[in-house]
């Protein structure tokens, strides 16, 4: 649900809530007036009835007025007083009771006693009710019939900038190199919004540049010792005179820093992948990369009695940073060599939406969902550094596309589909 | 053959210093920037190894200038900052190679020897070596005048041996250099094994020499005083 009926929805409870005590409020306010104006004429007709009596003192019965409004009866002497009562007459023409209003008093006139009874219908605060009520209806209903159109000038109007620089976030990539400028807004506190979203945006292009800086001054730092370390050892390897003994040595200690450079090129590779250092994109077709690598290893292949079936007449076009495509295929194709058994097969298969890499080979001893993880391998395997398929799924990541595994029918496959880029395109 | 070596590490550069020296090169270094683009100004040498890494700024500075003084010496960079942005620019400003660190001795070496044929014989110079002689122009090797049919590899193999005699050539670096990026593949080593023995049986098939050496655990060399 979204801010504005959100808000929209508490306010019509609130209004509910308001209307309610306010029609009640109301209600007894009115019926309150009315009664008083009621009982003033009650009071002023009984002044009449006292007056008329004085004026025309009249011996006998008095009886009703023919209206029945009013009733005049002697009585026996006693205290004189006057109340006022709510009663309900019975309307023979409406046959329906009638709420009325009645003045009962005893009066005095030259030595003689009268109960007089005067009845005003109430009929009018029955008709207010009805009136306050269809009136407070309608009201609400105007109410929000305004809101609903309100409403609809403040999406479009008064939320525009915020809705713009929403729209702006969403484009956001820390590293890229086009700067974010919100537009100015009248509104204060969208003003103050992106001011202090430019103010981040600006501490995280820092901190991005600044953790670029240090990878890269990291690998500098690193490799250069490296490189010492490496051409070091060769040369002690080229000395003829060395023993035999510490060649041994020297060639395992130049394997090792060997393995070393290649971890550390392959750790700097996964944090430049995750920075997203790798920003310029264009439609590539792995199908074409695909059998370009795998001419590159046919000698490996047939060495191992390796079968491969391609089978990729159907392109598989996605955007993606041509040297990410490289390392990701290459990172796909080594795996399904380096865990394959000696006449084995391999199967790449594109169906213009995934491509799937199948191959034989020894069954895991990881659990299949940690494939993926930095340093999880097979154990029989020394030489690999446990980050070719990281590096492969961060790529993936990274390029908005999927990369799952499966095992079926005694195949190990790797499914490179198009997902998020399908899922984008149709959006465009 | 002379060669400028623009590297601010010390201990690298006289390593390769060393080792290029053992191949018969003239080797003249310089530290920084300043020194080097001065060094240009005066000689002119057949080769330049260029870190881009340098105290007093990017070496790709100096690429620009010795494409306008001497555009037919041979550029080689030599990067710790194995970014593509560098490798792109640095080979769109005109260098020939691009090497990262940490490299292999026999790589640079053979790097080099490649680049000066390149820029300097348009790669038109033949290799002689023992009985062999070699045209990298056009991929051909002949023993006796008979041509010996190599593969790819087999190819790269031998140019890559030519290019060190005498020296270790670890099965690290042939790999690396055979496959690139596959190189850390398992089993690489059984197909250098298997490369190596093909080649070696070819050359000695037409040259009745076996010029491979076996050096136990470390990997070949590639040796002319051949043993027959």
């Amino acid at each position: 649900m979204d801010l504005v009926n959100k808000v929209n929805l508490r306010f019509l409870i609130l209004l509910i809530v308001v209307f309610t005590v306010a029609g009640v409020a109301l209600y007894f306010a009115m019926g309150y007036v009315v009664t008083d104006n009621i009982d003033e004429i009650l009071e002023s007709r009984a002044l009449k009835v006292t007056q008329s009596l004085t004026c025309n003192p009249k011996q006998g019965s008095y009886g009703a007025s023919p209206d029945q409004s009013i009733e005049i009866d002697y009585c026996s002497p006693r205290h004189v007083y006057k109340v006022f009562s709510d009663t309900a007459i019975y309307d023979t023409n409406d046959k329906e009771l009638i709420g009325c209003r009645k003045l009962t008093f005893i009066t005095k006139v030259n030595d003689q006693y009268y109960k007089v009874q005067i009845i005003l219908s109430r009929l009018e605060t029955e008709d207010m009710i009805q009136v306050i009520f269809y009136f407070m209806i309608s009201l609400f209903t105007c109410i929000v019939i305004a809101l609903f159109f309100l409403n609809k000038r403040l999406s479009s109007g008064l939320w525009s900038p915020f809705f713009k620089t929403l729209h702006q976030l969403k484009s956001f990539k820390a590293g890229q190199k086009n700067e974010i400028v919100f537009e100015k807004c009248s509104i204060k506190e969208f003003s103050e919004l992106n001011m202090v979203l430019n103010e981040m945006i600006n501490k995280i292009q820092s901190d991005f540049n600044n953790l670029k800086e240090f990878t890269e001054n990291a690998s500098h730092e690193l490799q250069t010792p490296l490189a010492i370390i490496k051409t070091k050892l060769e040369t002690v390897l080229q000395c003829k005179s060395l023993p035999h003994e510490s060649q041994g040595q020297v060639q395992i200690a130049y394997q090792a820093v060997t393995r070393l450079s290649k971890l550390n090129e392959a750790l700097l590779l996964l944090s430049k992948i995750e920075n997203r250092q790798f920003p310029d994109e264009s439609m590539i077709n792995l199908c074409e990369l695909i059998a370009d690598r795998v001419a590159v290893v046919e000698d490996m292949l047939s060495l191992r009695q390796i079968s491969i079936t391609l089978n990729l007449d159907t392109p598989f076009q996605i955007r993606i940073n041509p040297y990410l495509a490289d390392i990701l295929i290459n990172n796909l194709l080594s795996n399904a060599i380096r865990h394959n058994v000696d006449n084995g097969k391999i199967l790449i298969d594109s169906f213009g939406d995934k491509i799937v890499f199948s191959n034989t080979g020894k069954s895991l001893d990881i659990e299949p969902e940690k494939i993926f993880q930095r340093f999880v391998k097979q154990k029989q395997i020394n030489e690999s550094n446990g980050l070719g398929l990281s590096i492969a799924y961060e790529i993936c990541k990274n390029s908005n596309l999927e990369l799952e595994y499966n095992n079926q029918n005694a195949l190990h496959n790797f499914i490179l589909s198009s997902g998020g880029q399908a899922s984008a395109k149709a959006i465009d | 053959m002379k060669i400028l070596i623009v590297e601010d590490e010390k201990d690298l550069r006289e390593t390769i210093i060393g080792f290029l020296k053992i191949e018969g090169y003239v080797c003249e270094y310089s530290e920084t920037l300043a020194q080097g683009s001065e060094k240009l100004d005066i000689y002119e040498y057949d080769c330049l190894l260029l870190d881009i890494g340098l105290p007093d700024g990017s070496g790709l500075e100096l690429i620009k200038l010795l494409k306008e003084r001497h555009p037919e010496t041979g550029i080689i960079i030599i990067s710790a900052r194995n970014s593509l942005d560098n490798k792109i620019e640095g080979l769109d400003l005109g260098a020939d190679d691009y090497i990262a660190k940490p490299f292999n001795l026999t790589e640079l070496n053979s790097r080099i020897k490649s680049v000066i044929r390149r820029v300097k014989f348009a790669g038109r110079k033949e290799i002689v070596a023992g009985q062999l002689k070699i045209l990298p122009d056009s991929r051909q090797v002949f023993a006796n005048h008979q041509q010996i049919a190599l593969t790819r590899k087999e190819f790269d193999l031998l140019i890559f041996f030519v290019s060190n005699p005498e020296r270790v050539l670890t099965k690290e670096a042939i790999a690396e250099h055979l496959w690139g990026d596959f190189a850390d593949s398992s089993d690489t080593f059984d197909f250098v094994y298997s490369q190596i023995k093909n080649l070696r049986h070819k050359i000695i098939e037409k040259t009745g020499a076996d010029y491979f050496q076996n050096v136990y655990g470390a990997g070949y060399t590639f040796n002319l005083k051949s043993n027959c």
